[in-house]
């Protein structure tokens, strides 16, 4: 009987303390809004729309088209599409971009594995469309969209120019004379300061050749001169 | 503001005109029914809007509030949309039993306030046997939810109908035997005598404060009663998709839906009435004491719906006839001492 009682007692109580917790949950402010009246702002780092980044020195997309996004991402939704110059090599420019929306899961892997600063997820997320096919976006929509997008841009080695020739080489239009006539005339300042660099180190090694008489010296000499070679190859390509 | 006096002077006003006294009498109870009805309709409408406002900020969310201010017209709306959706009848279904259903329900549920005193002389007809008539007239929703259930052919109805008739008359019991303490102590049935056996202390003689059990045995059997959460396994929705009104669409959804709240109003007013005061209070005039007292009982049953998980069907059976009819025993012999030899 005893028991009976405690139990009658210990259940009113546990029942109003359920009473009190909701009551005291009603006097709360509500935590959801009112979404199309009232929006969140999204955290910075949050994973949204996938847009692709404009340098605004030159207005052109910071995507050098290397393919590591396309390879990262698991789901297979961005497709990149590359072009060629004339000597067959790669144009660091991508020629077609497309993100299909259906089966991307914003998991940011290809802003991880971008090494240029050019592919970030933004904190947008209304972009729904009636039309599914409208989801699939192409290059020129992934830059428009991106263009209001705040990043810390890469210290760049080269110039603009170098950027602007690869994307007329990747859309296929005419590069523009003067960058193509700055390009010739860097090229022969280079050629000219290679052939200053060969004709100095040459008369160094003449001067030793001349300074040490003897035949182990030779070999030595001998064995200089392709090392310096393969120096001036790797200055050579642009990197 | 009281009432009942506009309703006289109208009453007179009627008869001076010239009118036979049958006709008087045909015309004023027929206009007692509208606004009785009308009252309830919007009543029903407001508790749906506020339960669900009542919920929604218990869970911290808003709840309804586009339409109108802070979704105040979100029931119409509703009602509405109810109302022009298509009658869908089941091919199995037994067509008569299922149409008369949820009118059985609705009226049922609304020829209760006959006898419900809204506040002084505000009320239809005291019936000297009122509370027992309430009593009669509520359980036989039972009934048409039975029939909902048998008639739509479909299992989770007819588990729902099964389960909610097995509920009802089992909470029947210890329900009654809490209200007979009151009949006990006021010697009367009449719902208007009940109200001004109360009326000592300045409008504060309440029977809730000589019989705390037995109101609490009325409280636990009213919210079993209307199906209400931590009883509702007749329409559970994680077992039985929605119980006995799963076939249920457009009107006669709305008809089962409304009638559902006016249960609980019904409830409400009947604990009010027996257990506290009634109209009875001070400065207010009486019809707004009533309201007062009603929906706080109302907020009550709420806070209880959004507040206790279900019960199973063992627990729920095993705590009414374990529990609660003994309890109410208890509660009578005490209240018949105490009647007898203490006289309040």
């Amino acid at each position: 009987m005893g028991q009976l009682v405690r139990q009658f007692v210990a259940g009113i109580y546990n029942l109003v303390v359920g009473l009190l917790t909701t009551g005291k949950h009603l006097g709360r402010h509500a935590v959801t809004i009112q979404y199309p009246k009232e929006r969140w702002t999204m955290p910075e780092r949050s994973r949204g729309m996938v847009v692709l980044l404009t340098d605004e020195e030159s207005g052109l997309l910071n995507c050098t088209a290397c393919l590591l996004c396309m390879r990262a991402c698991p789901s297979g939704a961005i497709e990149i599409e590359t072009a060629e110059d004339e000597k067959g090599k790669r144009v660091r420019y991508p020629k077609g971009f497309t993100l299909n929306y259906h089966i991307c899961c914003f998991c940011g892997l290809c802003e991880e594995s971008c090494t240029f600063a050019a592919i970030k997820l933004t904190p947008k997320y209304e972009f729904p469309e009636w039309d599914s096919q409208k989801l699939i976006w192409d290059r020129d929509k992934l830059q428009e969209m991106g263009r209001d997008v705040k990043y810390e841009s890469r210290e760049r080695k080269k110039g603009p120019d170098e950027r602007i020739e690869a994307a007329a080489l990747a859309d296929g239009r005419p590069v523009p004379p003067e960058i193509l006539e700055r390009k010739a005339a860097e090229e022969k300042a280079k050629a000219e300061a290679k052939a200053k660099a060969a004709e100095k180190a040459k008369a160094e090694a003449q001067a030793k050749k001349e300074e040490a008489s003897g035949t182990s010296e030779a070999t030595g000499s001998k064995a200089e001169s392709p090392e310096k070679k393969v120096d001036d190859s790797k200055e050579d390509t642009p990197s | 503001m009281e009432l009942a006096p506009i309703f006289t002077w109208l009453y007179n006003r009627l008869l001076t005109v010239g009118l036979g006294l049958e006709l008087t009498d045909i015309i004023s109870l027929a206009a007692l029914a509208v606004i009785v009805f009308g009252f309830l309709s919007v009543m029903a409408l407001f508790l749906v809007w506020w339960e669900r406002k009542f919920a929604g900020h218990i869970q911290q969310r808003f709840g309804p509030m586009m339409t109108g201010w802070h979704g105040v017209l979100q029931t119409i709306a509703d009602a509405v949309k109810l109302i022009q959706k298509e009658d869908i009848v089941p091919a199995a279904a037994d067509r008569k039993v299922f149409f008369w259903a949820p009118v059985i329900v609705f009226v049922c549920s609304f020829a209760a306030y006959v006898v419900i005193p809204f506040g002084n002389g505000l009320i239809v007809s005291d019936l000297n046997i009122g509370i027992l008539y309430v009593i009669a007239i509520t359980t036989f929703t039972i009934i048409s939810l039975l029939m909902a259930g048998w008639a739509s052919n479909n299992k989770y109805a007819l588990l729902g109908g099964m389960r909610s008739a097995a509920q009802a008359v089992s909470y029947e019991v210890p329900m009654v035997l809490a209200v007979l303490g009151v009949v006990l102590v006021t010697g009367s049935m009449s719902m208007n005598d009940i109200v001004k056996g109360q009326s000592a202390w300045g409008g504060f003689h309440w029977n809730i404060v000589f019989q705390p059990l037995g109101f609490l045995i009325y409280i636990i059997a009213a919210t079993a009663e209307s199906n209400r959460t931590p009883f509702d396994i007749p329409e559970a929705e994680q077992e039985l998709v929605a119980g006995y009104n799963v076939e249920y669409s457009g009107m006669k959804f709305a008809m089962f839906f409304l009638a559902e709240f006016v249960n609980m109003f019904t409830l409400s007013a009947v604990a009010t009435t027996l257990f506290l005061g009634g109209w009875n209070g001070p400065l207010l005039p009486s019809w707004v004491w009533f309201l007062i007292k009603t929906l706080g009982m109302v907020l009550v049953f709420m806070m209880f719906r959004w507040t206790y998980p279900r019960l199973r069907v063992d627990q729920l059976m095993e705590f009414a006839w374990k529990a609660l009819v003994p309890l109410a025993f208890v509660n009578l012999i005490y209240v018949g001492i105490m009647a007898r030899w203490v006289n309040w």
